[in-house]
Order: structure tokens, then sequence, then C-alpha cells
């Protein structure tokens, strides 16, 4: 059986917010599914009592997926901390003038609700 | 006319003191010459006249009071598009930041400005630097100088490029599955990839966060030592970065000497030469250990038992991070946003237009490993055997301090070869992505220096691994090599 399929496929691509076209579909499966298929040689690997280079598991009730904590990608570091001292700018202009959309100060984004006629 | 092939930084800088040359009549000579070579090799998506010309005069200055100054005062230098100098373009080789312009300059440039080098244009890379022959560029295809039928390898390709066709005297790369180093190996040239932490990713478009660095790409091992030692060290703005541990220094990365580089225990990894190995790169590697062999270093044969795995592992949480990563790409924040009728749409119409086909696929493909039911399965399975990756290199450095190994299984392929199955593509990262996942440094040397290396011979190029933050051990080795080499 395949692991993966048209349905999940289209699926994670909602998940990961890109739009495919059928054109691309089918190469895309194939590719993913030869992909996959390498990655199976994982499964020979006896990773008993081995803990994940990353580890995520300090919050128990957490299922999600977390690439951000805790990563040291084969360093020592952990825990690197700085002195949290305020600091103050007013300088909006650098950041403000890569935005896409500005009106006068405001930087302009498209409704988060939906427009169901309304007010 | 001056020798522009022959430049290194070494030599810029002996020249500018002797007053042999200017920084500007050099920069203009480099800007005449790109003007007529890149027509060829399309190394540079955009060039800084007015700041490079700038940058120059103010060395000129200094040099004619006779101020006192750096080894990389005035060097012209090429940067990978992935990094940022304020107010150029930082395109990270995607249509989705054509229009970007750098809003703040990355700390390595922020430290290489401190020192005055010169910065003459930004380079071509594979999108967002994921690929292995800089073809996914959004832009231009780059050629390998020394064949222009085929790819100066990637994602670095345009600054490995540049150098090898001495367009540039130097110049800087990211790393995250061997992107400084396999280019650098095709190119002819020396490429770097610290350890992990050791040059600050403040201002580099990131790809995948716990194995991305920055690091040099120059024509020889020495040049390498006098960039890298500029761009390192701690920086407030990367919680990732980290002076050395030993008294926060890095000593004798310029001038090694031979009784400790003799004192290095070197290691032959087997998993490293068994099959796939082309029969050039083969005879490569074998010629630059018998000429290490001559300076009275010891080597002995080791066993990384789970490198195998290493391409599976990176291939999964590569993408798991750059799908994170490439979240900020929305049509919200930068670039043209989509038309589209609520907000929904905008993120995926933006994304599904403006990003290449590889970047699609990566993404989609992190996503997946990291989704609901099948986590277990890929991320956290890959983490640990990435972990069983690192415990290797961790044991074999009890036997020895540095490892040899091949850079890339080939030399350089054909445009065209593996743009289709990119399974293929990803194979030929094989021997540089394990120093990611292990967070060591390792260098690209090529066997024969790149003003030995006849026009129809592809360069051959084999790598130095080293111990967390050892970049000494491994560029004193390769400088020693170096000098061997080119007595020869």
């Amino acid at each position: 059986m395949p692991i993966i399929d048209k349905k999940i496929l289209e699926k994670t691509a909602e998940l990961a917010r890109i739009e495919l076209s059928a054109k691309e579909e089918p190469k895309l499966l194939k590719d993913l599914e030869n992909i996959l298929d390498y990655f199976e040689e994982l499964k020979e690997v006896n990773v008993d009592n081995v803990e994940p280079m990353n580890p995520i598991r300090d919050r128990e009730d957490s299922q999600r997926p977390s690439v951000s904590n805790g990563m040291n990608g084969g360093t020592l570091q952990k825990n690197v901390m700085r002195e949290d001292e305020p600091e103050r700018t007013d300088d909006t202009g650098k950041g403000k003038d890569q935005f896409p959309d500005v009106e006068r100060n405001f930087l302009k984004v498209p409704r988060v609700f939906e427009d169901g006629n309304s007010h | 006319m001056t020798p522009l092939h022959n430049l290194t930084i070494k030599k810029f800088h002996e020249g500018l003191l002797n007053k042999e040359f200017s920084a500007f009549e050099i920069t203009k000579e480099l800007f005449d010459y790109i003007a007529v070579k890149d027509k060829e090799i399309h190394a540079f998506l955009s060039t800084d006249k007015d700041g490079a010309y700038a940058a120059a005069e103010k060395v000129d200055i200094a040099v004619a009071k006779d101020e006192e100054v750096g080894m990389l005062v005035g060097v012209p230098l090429a940067v990978k598009d992935n990094m940022l100098i304020e107010g150029l373009p930082a395109t990270a080789g995607s249509k989705i930041l054509n229009e970007y312009r750098a809003a703040y300059d990355a700390t390595v440039i922020e430290k290489l400005k401190k020192e005055n080098a010169v910065f003459l244009g930004k380079t071509n890379l594979d999108e967002f630097a994921m690929g292995s022959s800089s073809e996914n560029s959004a832009f231009k295809t780059t050629k390998n100088p020394h064949d222009l039928k085929r790819v100066p390898g990637g994602s670095s390709g345009g600054s490995a490029a540049a150098v090898a066709s001495h367009m540039a005297v130097a110049g800087l790369g990211s790393d995250t599955g061997g992107s400084i180093r396999q280019p650098a190996g095709f190119c002819g040239v020396v490429g770097l990839k610290p350890t992990y932490g050791a040059v600050s990713r403040h201002g580099l478009i990131a790809m995948a966060s716990s194995l991305d660095q920055i690091g040099p790409i120059t024509k020889t091992v020495e040049d390498a030592a006098i960039l890298f030692q500029a761009i390192s060290g701690k920086d407030i703005f990367d919680a990732t970065s980290a002076d050395p541990p030993a008294g926060g220094k890095y000593e004798n990365l310029t001038h090694p000497k031979l009784e400790d580089v003799k004192k290095l225990r070197v290691g032959i990894p087997k998993e490293y030469f068994t099959g796939g190995l082309n029969k050039e790169v083969e005879e490569g590697v074998q010629f630059a250990i018998e000429k290490i062999k001559s300076l009275g270093v010891e080597f002995k044969e080791v066993s990384l038992p789970h490198t195998k795995y290493a391409l599976s592992v990176y291939y999964i949480i590569m993408p798991a991070e750059v799908s994170a990563n490439l979240a900020r790409f929305d049509g919200i924040r930068y670039g043209k946003r989509a038309d589209a009728k609520n907000l929904l749409e905008v993120y995926t119409k933006t994304r599904g237009e403006q990003f290449g086909e590889e970047a699609r696929r990566r993404i989609i493909l992190g996503t997946f490993v990291l989704s609901s039911g099948y986590y277990d399965a890929y991320y956290s399975r890959a983490q640990k055997v990435r972990n069983l990756i690192k415990r290797d290199f961790d044991n074999v450095y009890n036997e020895v301090d540095v490892l040899l190994a091949p850079t890339s299984p080939t030399t350089a392929f054909k445009i065209g070869e593996k743009t289709d199955d990119p399974l293929s593509m990803y194979l030929s990262d094989i021997f540089t992505i394990p120093a990611n996942l292990a967070g060591i440094p390792a260098i690209s040397i090529p066997v024969h220096h790149l003003s030995s290396v006849n026009s129809h011979e592809l360069p051959v190029s084999f790598q130095l691994m080293g111990k967390h933050f050892r970049e000494a051990d491994i560029l004193g080795l390769g400088q020693f090599y170096e000098k061997l080499e080119s007595n020869s």
C-alpha cells in the first residue's frame, strides 16, 4: 500500500497553504512516493532508548510537533539567555517599506473575518 | 593589467599595501570583467557598483594616509543572495522576494563592513538554498566555469562559480546539507562550513535552522581562515551562536605550525569509500591522502556505522524545518500579494504561484512528516537516528582528530541531468550532510589548486571534518596540504 495518495497529498497541501495545480499533482505524488519509500530504511535502525536530538518530550500533553523548541543542532548550547533590557526606537520606516500594502503609517492586510454582507 | 586571476585575499592585501594597485582599480577591473565573463557564467543576480566604488575609495584614502589596515580591507567579495546587505536586493533565488530590499545588514555583513571589505554583488542560488545544482533558482542557471554544460553545484553555486572564474576574490555561502562544500568542490575552490553556531545567522534567510551555517568560499585554505576569523563569534541576535569553548578564541587559524598539524590523527571513514564513487574522485582523494601522509601524519581507518541513514534523516528534518521557516512567506508580509477572494486564498495562491517546484515539494514533504499520524514514524524517528549519527562522530573523535573523505561521490554533473528526479539530486549531498546533522565543521579542498587545473578537467575535492569548534585543525591541515600540492 502506498504511504501517500492523492487525498493525503491534497490535505497536506491544504495544511501547508499551497495551491497545487491539477497538472503538477501526479508528478509530485510520484516524487513523494519515491522519497517516502527511500525513508523506509530508517525502520531497520534500532532506536530503543535513544533520545531524539531535539527533545520535545518535556510537555507530555503536547502532541504538537515543534521544530523551534530545544533545537540544538549538535552544539553543546542550551538555554541561551541575554539581558532583558528595553530599547526604544522610533524607526518604523525600514520594516514598513517592505510591506506589500501600506497606507499612511498603517500596514494594510486582507480582512481576517469572512464578509457575510456585514458591517 | 593587474593579474586578477591570481588574486587571493592574501595577495590582494600585499598588493594594496605595496601600492601595486588601488582598491578602486581592482574593483573597476572586476566589474569590467564581470560585464563580459558573467554573460557566460551567470553567477550574479545583482551587482552594486555605487556601493562597491564608495567602499573602495574609502579604503584607498586610508591606504594613502598609511593608516593601519586589516587583511580584508578593500577585498572584493561576492555574497550569496540569501544574506542581507542593507538597501540591496535579497531574493533568496525566489520570485516571492523579487521586489524585496534588505532593511538591515546581516551580522556577517556588518562585521565585514567594519573590516572595510567591498561587496561586488549578490550571487545566484537554488531557491531558498534548496538544491544541489543552482538550477532551482527562479532567475537563472549558473554554469560551471570549468565546463559550461555542467552545473556549478548548489545551493551556493553563484558564489562558487564567481570565485572560481575570478569575478570575485572570495565569497560567502551558506551550508545546510553541503551547500558551501559541494559547489566549492564542483568548481575547484575552497569552501568551509563552520561549526554549528560559530557564525551568526542573523540576516541569513532561514532554511533549516538546526542545520544552516554561513561560511567562506575562497581560492585558498588560508583565505578561508582569514574570512572565517572575521565573520565568526557570538552575536546577541542569534541565540545559537557561540564563541569557542576554549578561552573564547580561535588560535592559530592563519599561521598553523607544522609541529601541531603533525600531531593530528586523521581518520578515513570506510563508509565514505564503499561503491558509488566515481573513478576520478577515488583517485583524487587517494592522491590527497598520500600527500598528507608525507607530512608524517598518522592515518587510521574508522567506522561511522549510521552514515547510510544520514540522507533519509536529513530529508525528513530539513523539510520539516523548511515548512516552518517558509510559513512567513504568505503574501501578507513580503512580495506580491495574489488576487484572492478571501484570506485563505491569499495564502494558498501567493504560495502556490510564487514558490518554485522544489520549494513547494519540500514544504509539502515537511508538512507531511510533521502531521498528525506521521510524526512518530518520520520526524521523531529521524531525530533519534540523528542522535546516533552524532554519537558515531563523538565515538571516532576519541580515536582521531580529523576525518578525511570525498566531498561528493562524483564530479560536476550536466545541467538538466537530475532535475526530473529529485531523489537522484538529493543523493549528490550524501557525503556532506552528516557534518550538518552532527554540527561539526568541515572544509572542502580541491585536490589540485584552481590555477593548476586544466580547463577541460573537472575539479575533484576532498573534505576534512573536525571536532566542534576545532576549525583550527582542519584549516591547519588544509593549509599544509595546499603548500605541499602547490610545490609538487
